[in-house]
């Protein structure tokens, strides 16, 4: 489903569209359980 | 508490609750009453969205969780993210294109007006009753610590949130959200350096990480697909995901809460904003309990940490056996005290045998102590103590009473109540909109002017609040209370996901077969919970493929029967 245009921009400098944004929270999500597995591994 | 502690209490709750009826006063408009202003910022709809979820039980209980199993609870929110990208790609789109003031409107559009009042009564009675836990789970536990009657905490806190959610609808949610949040961030990060500054002065980050790993309590991951364990990677992303799709996606509570941008992209920002957050926030919370745990190694902790229900079973004919159970965790602690020093010292020295022999004895010796804590549980069950045997939930307020000073008792108090006060108001406003939009306009009074709604939105607010309170007087608990909450969702959240999954996805199935689907599912939900113990978060899972998969099912049966019926001539 289309956005209105106006809401098109994000205002967020270099994460332009919204799939950029989805994208990087995403990569964020796995930055964290990557690093909970190795407070996991490294304190067993 | 001393005098300080009480004016920081009062100054910061009533002041914030008599701002947010002061700034939104006069205002009487139906839309800005259910919606909120329609210039909110999204970092207002960010934290407003983070402070109806995160109760008081999140901050009281969690690092409870924490000292007793370690982390792992943070896996139950690594579907958050995923659930809220979803939501604000496809759900948010959808509900401000057709500008509905409460989700179930949606249905209603979608399918047909049977449909919308069972998403919006699922919503009630779930809400109604989880409404009644979050203000009595942190009430039974501040009034026992604190001496303070349980039922006047529940009253004065309960009113206190009814007023100004009732004068200034949803514009008074949100402003005040703002202000708790703050103090409650505050309260935490305070509690947080107090503690760091309270460990021994020779103790490393490092070393404090050490000793929580060595007792299991930084497995924060948990790769195995054992289902019946209740916290693990894929119980938490696809139970998880689940029941963050329902919650925020379908709960009024937190719809209520996104819709009030003034623009999709404040709303989808704010969405983000908590996408972002949530595990880092829960993964703090949880390490708060860690410490408090890794503390409690070298000061020694009470036996049971609801010391008011020990004292009341001592009274009452258990006193000897509690004290020598008491005088047995004592000796088992002294002894853990000094294979820590031991421990601490091979260590620093890099002689790994000794360090494996200290650790070794280090856990025989916390072994017996944990032993001396189970059994002085069982002794209280025996002497009919009406505490629960979880005590996990008295962790955090017992180290912040013993151990922080005066002002700074006052603050994490306050950001107990914070934290109370903002999630109730989103709750109640939430109900109070629904039953005004759904079931009042929708059915009793179709034709009215703002002005009529507005109060009759008032007085359902209101009604939800006394009935919430009412509960909670009533309410007696016996497992720890986040995952009270958390289960009493779960029960529920699934078969109302799978409403809206259908009605976003599947274009071709209708309100009959929706409805009979979700009303088969729900009773199966009720049915395997009864006789299942598998990890709760799994009954989103089946509760939403049920519904979806009958809902498909039924339509293909009426698509037959419709088929195979005569013709009208």
């Amino acid at each position: 489903m289309k956005p209105p245009a106006d809401d098109e921009d994000t205002g967020l400098p270099g994460l332009r569209t919204w799939g950029r944004v989805y994208l990087a929270v995403g990569v964020v999500f796995v930055a964290w359980v990557g690093l909970l597995a190795a407070l996991t591994r490294m304190f067993p | 508490m001393n005098a300080l502690d009480y004016v920081v209490l009062a100054v910061a709750l009533l002041g914030i609750a008599a701002y947010g009826i002061w700034r939104t006063r006069g205002r009487q408009d139906f839309n800005t009453y259910l919606k909120g202003a329609s210039g909110t910022h999204w970092l207002v709809i960010g934290l407003s969205v983070m402070a109806t979820q995160a109760s008081a039980i999140t901050f009281l209980s969690t690092p409870g969780q924490g000292y007793e199993s370690g982390l792992g609870f943070v896996q139950n929110y690594f579907g958050a993210p995923l659930a809220l990208i979803v939501i604000a790609a496809v759900f948010l789109p959808i509900y401000r294109r057709l500008n509905v003031y409460t989700a179930y409107e949606y249905l209603g559009l979608r399918f047909d007006p049977k449909t919308r009042l069972l998403g919006a009564g699922l919503f009630l009675l779930q809400r109604g009753l989880g409404a009644g836990i979050t203000i009595y789970a942190p009430a039974i536990v501040l009034s026992t610590v604190m001496g303070w009657r349980l039922d006047a905490t529940i009253v004065c806190s309960g009113l206190v949130v009814v007023a100004y959610t009732v004068a200034g609808g949803s514009a008074a949610v949100n402003l005040t959200q703002k202000y708790q949040i703050g103090v409650i961030f505050a309260g935490m990060v305070a509690a947080f350096l107090v503690l760091v500054a309270r460990l021994p002065a020779g103790l490393t980050a490092a070393d404090a990480l050490a000793l929580a790993g060595g007792f299991h309590r930084l497995e924060a991951v948990d790769f195995s697909l054992n289902v019946d364990r209740r916290y693990t990677v894929w119980s938490g992303v696809l139970g998880g995901m689940f029941l963050a799709l329902s919650y925020f996606g379908t709960d009024q509570s937190q719809v209520q809460r996104y819709l009030s941008g003034g623009s999709l992209r404040e709303s989808r920002l704010g969405l983000m904003f908590n996408a972002v957050f949530k595990i880092p926030m829960q993964f703090f919370i949880l390490l708060l309990g860690v410490l408090i745990f890794v503390f409690y190694q070298f000061e020694r902790p009470p036996v049971f940490f609801n010391r008011a229900a020990w004292e009341r079973a001592a009274e009452h004919g258990a006193g000897g056996r509690l004290r020598a159970l008491e005088s047995d965790f004592s000796a088992a602690h002294a002894q853990e005290r000094a294979q820590i020093d031991a421990w601490l010292a091979a260590r620093h020295a890099g002689d790994r045998p000794a360090e494996a022999a200290a650790r070794a004895a280090l856990l025989e010796a916390h072994g017996r102590g944990t032993a001396a804590r189970e059994q002085t549980k069982q002794a209280l069950g025996g002497a009919g103590s009406r505490a629960t045997a979880n005590d996990a939930d008295y962790v955090f307020i017992t180290f912040i009473l013993d151990h922080l000073p005066h002002g700074l008792i006052g603050l994490l108090v306050t950001a107990f109540f914070a934290a109370a006060l903002s999630s109730k108001a989103g709750e109640l406003n939430a109900l109070g909109s629904t039953t005004t939009v759904d079931f009042y306009r929708h059915i009793v009074r179709r034709e009215a002017t703002d002005a009529h709604y507005v109060t009759a939105s008032k007085w359902f607010t209101a009604f939800w609040g006394f009935v919430a309170i009412g509960f909670a007087l009533f309410a007696h608990l016996a497992e720890n209370l986040i995952q009270a909450v958390n289960i009493l969702g779960s029960v529920f959240y699934g078969v109302v996901l799978g409403l809206f999954l259908v009605a976003f996805f599947l274009k071709r199935i209708g309100g009959t077969a929706v409805f009979w689907a979700a009303l088969a599912s729900q009773g199966l939900v009720f049915a395997l919970y009864a006789n299942l113990s598998i990890s709760y978060l799994w009954y989103n899972v089946i509760g939403c493929a049920a519904c979806v998969a009958l809902s498909a099912a039924l339509q293909v049966a009426i698509g037959m029967a419709g088929a195979r019926a005569p013709q009208a001539p």
